[in-house]
């Protein structure tokens, strides 16, 4: 009892400090330069991150094994993982704008995970012979740290094709040949160099371009890393798979999907070796890799079909 | 290039003289290497239309080697390459048609977008085979997709059956693409990774200040010693090497080999993966508890390369079958007790299975998979035991249900009544009475008995039967090969590899660098790096003797 009380607790805790980050970002995003108010949105996401450890502590302690069983576990585990990846840089002093994109995610998980849709989830459940094995772990651990990475790096993407969006939209039609455009820095550098007119637009757009370098930059990094964890986590479920399942490869649905979504990160990660791939084309893969992780995540479990059906919905 | 002549004159480090021979051979190497390159170049350029940013880089730096600089020298390993490339490229220029034909498919197979619309056309047509149930009888299909009302407008069960999408994993478009891209990696693997090796394997100083400031990252420090940014550099994790005035560092090359690991990695999954469909054999069993079979009854080949071994005469008893349950009464684990025997009917090996822990005995696995309820064992009046088989009423997933009936009162009556028994599990009995009411639970071994109209019954015992997978895959230790290799060489492809140049400038040393993948990260360490190299204050020229000149 006492368990599920301080679960209960630590749930709304972090949530709730996930919330007041997220309006501190909010707020220092549109007033500039508050260091104070960064600084302290900095260490509520710590304090999140502390809380979501305890909650998966506990629960680890009362369950007996570890809380990665359910949908429910594992959202918890994945909105663990954003903040995990929202500490690193910070621990690293190293200034980027994953922050940006990490700590709404976080809130996202965690209100989903909170939010009455999954609460007859929330009682922490026996586990089924097949999930009894030391893969458990590494298996389902990796796959979400994996997601969560990916997530994150295809989210900065998105972001990127956002802001070049309008300047991409005037080069497409100027332009037919779609896949060969590239948007170099050189390039924008070039069409400042022609605007040079008016200092203001240049340096707004030598921000802009810098800007997208960096999040172009970041995206290929974290996605890189997500790529690790989706690799080593669908090849220990294959390990697994023969183990418990009689064949490393069953062709069951959320392995298919995993395998997509890998086959989409390796096509992201190819487009790269491309300088004229690159950028926008290959955001536009990684932004199409973002909806296959949540139908891999997600529609899959949704739809309850194939060996993985541990981890559906229980909506009857 | 004439002031760099002079300092190499006075460097006492470089003998001119010993120098002049085997410089004149580099540099008959160099152009003749050159002229190569330029071939490689120009067939890959033609053939390709885009090429990989890494090699553009390294024909970047074959290019400012392009005037045979006075200092830039070769390993000996590599100069040996270079003859032999050399060799190389004259067969190849003396080849007909013949040699040149495969070379265009090679081109073709190695073309970058070709191999992305590979990768996705296999991710479109497996996200499909889950999207259409796979496996199902012609008449499902038939229901499903019909011609009245197409999907998306044209698509029915005639592109469904006709393109073998009912059973996508193993249809022919499906392996064929994925052929296709095995053939695309080793051809991409051959002919784009393999010569960015051959380019990144070679170190090679820079010796002209301008060549060193053309790189991405580039910077020069006043009054600093080379010999100093390569102790810095060193200690940085770098590979330093260093001669005369000019540095040659670089860190994480493994970061620059490791795709072609991941490649091949790959191909030898898919090489597993093969082997598996060829040459495995598969076959399930139910099994009450306390009866036997023989191995190679049960397992039917999948493959063409399927052939039986010595151990498919292995006979296999199934001494118990039992599970095991949490307190709130659901199933936590399934065993079963297995012995094998061979032909001489000796026991060789004994395990007991469970789900997560199969046994494996000469090539074969056998899983723990299944169970069902076999026959449950009463008394009835003190009589008996009596065997009923017990029927499986619901058999979806894990919620089974087994029952069975025991006819009481008089045999020839036309209307036949009796007592139903009923099961979830191998733990506890409801029994209903001849009116189906309910009576009441009993566990085996109970010992209790339960009064149905009059008669007496004594539950005994219930036997499970043991549901077993067996497999044999030769292909298994093929494909744990390869995912040992894809998991290693992924994660040492996150290595950004990483070249530092440096030239020592009269008292200044120019620096410059470039890397592979951590490209922001890269200037941010230089720049740390740098701050720790010493100023030299007083007089530079005695401390270093290379760097007279400027």
């Amino acid at each position: 009892m006492i368990f599920s009380t301080l679960e209960h607790i630590l749930t709304h805790i972090s949530f709730s400090i996930v919330s007041i980050v997220i309006t501190i970002y909010l707020i220092s995003l549109s007033v500039d330069e508050i260091i104070g108010l960064y600084d302290s949105s900095e260490k509520g996401m710590i304090a999140t991150f502390f809380c979501i450890t305890g909650l998966l502590v506990t629960r680890w302690i009362y369950s007996g094994h570890l809380p990665l069983s359910n949908l429910y576990e594992s959202l918890i585990f994945l909105s663990w993982s954003f903040s995990i990846i929202h500490m690193i840089p910070y621990v690293k002093k190293h200034q980027n704008y994953l922050s940006t994109i990490t700590a709404p995610t976080t809130i996202f998980t965690q209100g989903f995970v909170t939010s009455g849709l999954l609460a007859e989830m929330h009682q922490s459940e026996i586990l089924v012979p097949a999930l009894q094995s030391h893969w458990l772990m590494m298996h389902v651990s990796m796959m979400i740290l994996g997601y969560a990475a990916l997530l994150c790096g295809s989210l900065l993407s998105v972001a990127l094709l956002v802001i070049t969006f309008r300047k991409a939209l005037r080069i497409f039609s100027k332009n037919n040949n779609f896949l060969n455009e590239s948007f170099f820095f050189e390039e924008i550098q070039y069409m400042t160099e022609r605007n040079n007119s008016t200092s203001f637009f240049s340096f707004r757009n030598y921000y802009k371009a810098q800007l997208i370098q960096q999040l172009d930059h970041w995206s290929y990094r974290i996605i890189s890393l997500g790529f690790i964890f989706l690799t080593i986590g669908i090849l220990s479920g294959a390990v697994w798979a023969n183990e418990a399942w009689g064949s490393y490869w069953n062709w069951d649905p959320k392995e298919t999907w995993a395998f997509i979504t890998w086959t989409i990160f390796a096509i992201y990660l190819h487009t790269r070796t491309t300088k004229n791939l690159e950028s926008v084309n290959s955001a536009i893969v990684a932004s199409m890799g973002f909806l296959i992780i949540w139908i891999c995540y997600f529609g899959v479990n949704l739809l309850g079909i194939g060996l993985h059906s541990y981890g559906s919905f229980n909506l009857h | 290039m004439e002031s760099l002549g002079s300092v190499n004159r006075l460097s006492p480090s470089l003998p001119k003289t010993l120098l002049v021979p085997c410089n004149a051979q580099i540099r008959s190497l160099w152009t003749s290497k050159r002229a190569l390159h330029f071939t490689v170049c120009c067939k890959l350029k033609s053939s390709q239309g885009k090429r990989d940013s890494a090699k553009l880089i390294s024909k970047k730096i074959v290019l400012s080697g392009e005037v045979p600089p006075p200092l830039a020298e070769e390993k000996s390993g590599p100069a040996g390459d270079a003859r032999e490339e050399a060799g190389k490229s004259r067969t190849v220029g003396g080849a007909g048609f013949v040699k040149r034909f495969p070379r265009r498919v090679l081109a073709l197979l190695s073309n970058l977008p070709l191999a992305i619309g590979e990768m996705a056309t296999v991710a479109a047509l497996m996200a499909l085979g889950t999207v259409i149930d796979q496996g199902e009888a012609p008449d499902f299909y038939f229901q499903k997709y019909p011609e009245e009302n197409p999907i998306l407008g044209f698509f029915t069960w005639r592109w469904v059956l006709t393109l073998g999408f009912d059973h996508m994993f193993s249809s022919p478009i499906f392996l064929g693409t994925l052929a296709l891209l095995a053939a695309s990696l080793m051809a991409c693997t051959y002919t784009t990774q393999i010569p960015i090796v051959k380019v990144a394997r070679r170190w090679s100083f820079l010796s002209s200040p301008e060549a060193i400031r053309k790189q991405e990252y580039s910077d020069s420090l006043p009054r600093a010693s080379v010999q100093d940014l390569g102790v810095v550099l060193m200690g940085a994790g770098y590979e330093v090497f260093l001669k005369g005035p000019s540095l040659y560092a670089f860190k994480g090359l493994a970061g620059r080999f490791a795709p072609i690991g991941v490649h091949l990695a790959m191909l030898l999954i898919m090489v597993g993966g093969t082997v598996s469909a060829a040459g495995s054999f598969r076959g399930s069993v139910t099994v009450p508890q306390g009866l036997n079979f023989v191995v190679g009854d049960v397992l039917g080949p999948s493959g063409f390369l399927s052939t039986p071994t010595e151990s498919f005469n292995t006979e296999i008893h199934v001494n118990r079958f039992y599970m095991d349950y949490y307190d709130s009464g659901e199933v936590s684990q399934f065993h079963t007790d297995l012995s094998l025997f061979d032909l001489s009917g000796k026991e060789v090996m004994r395990k007991t299975i469970s789900v997560n822990d199969p046994l494996r005995y000469g090539g074969i696995t056998i899983y723990q998979t299944d169970w069902s309820f076999s026959t449950l064992q009463i008394l009835k009046d003190g009589e008996g035991p009596f065997n009923l088989p017990m029927a499986p009423l619901q058999i979806n997933g894990d919620k089974k249900l087994f029952g069975t009936f025991l006819p009481t009162g008089d045999d020839d009556s036309p209307k036949v009544k009796g007592i139903s028994m009923l099961a979830r599990d191998l733990q506890s009995i409801i029994l209903y009475d001849q009116d189906g009411k309910f009576v009441g639970v009993r566990r085996p071994n109970s010992n209790l008995p339960i009064d149905i109209g009059g008669t007496k019954i004594v539950i005994v015992d219930a036997i499970g039967s043991s549901g077993l997978n067996l497999k044999t895959d030769p292909g298994v230790p093929v494909v744990y090969a390869g995912f040992g290799a894809l998991m290693l060489t992924t994660c040492i492809s996150y290595l950004s590899h990483a070249q530092i140049w440096a030239l020592q400038d009269g008292t200044t040393v120019v620096i410059g660098g470039k890397t592979n993948r951590a490209k922001v990260e890269f200037p941010e360490e230089m720049n740390r790096l740098l701050d720790r190299v010493p100023e030299i204050v007083g007089s530079a020229d005695s401390k270093n003797p290379g760097g007279v000149g400027g």
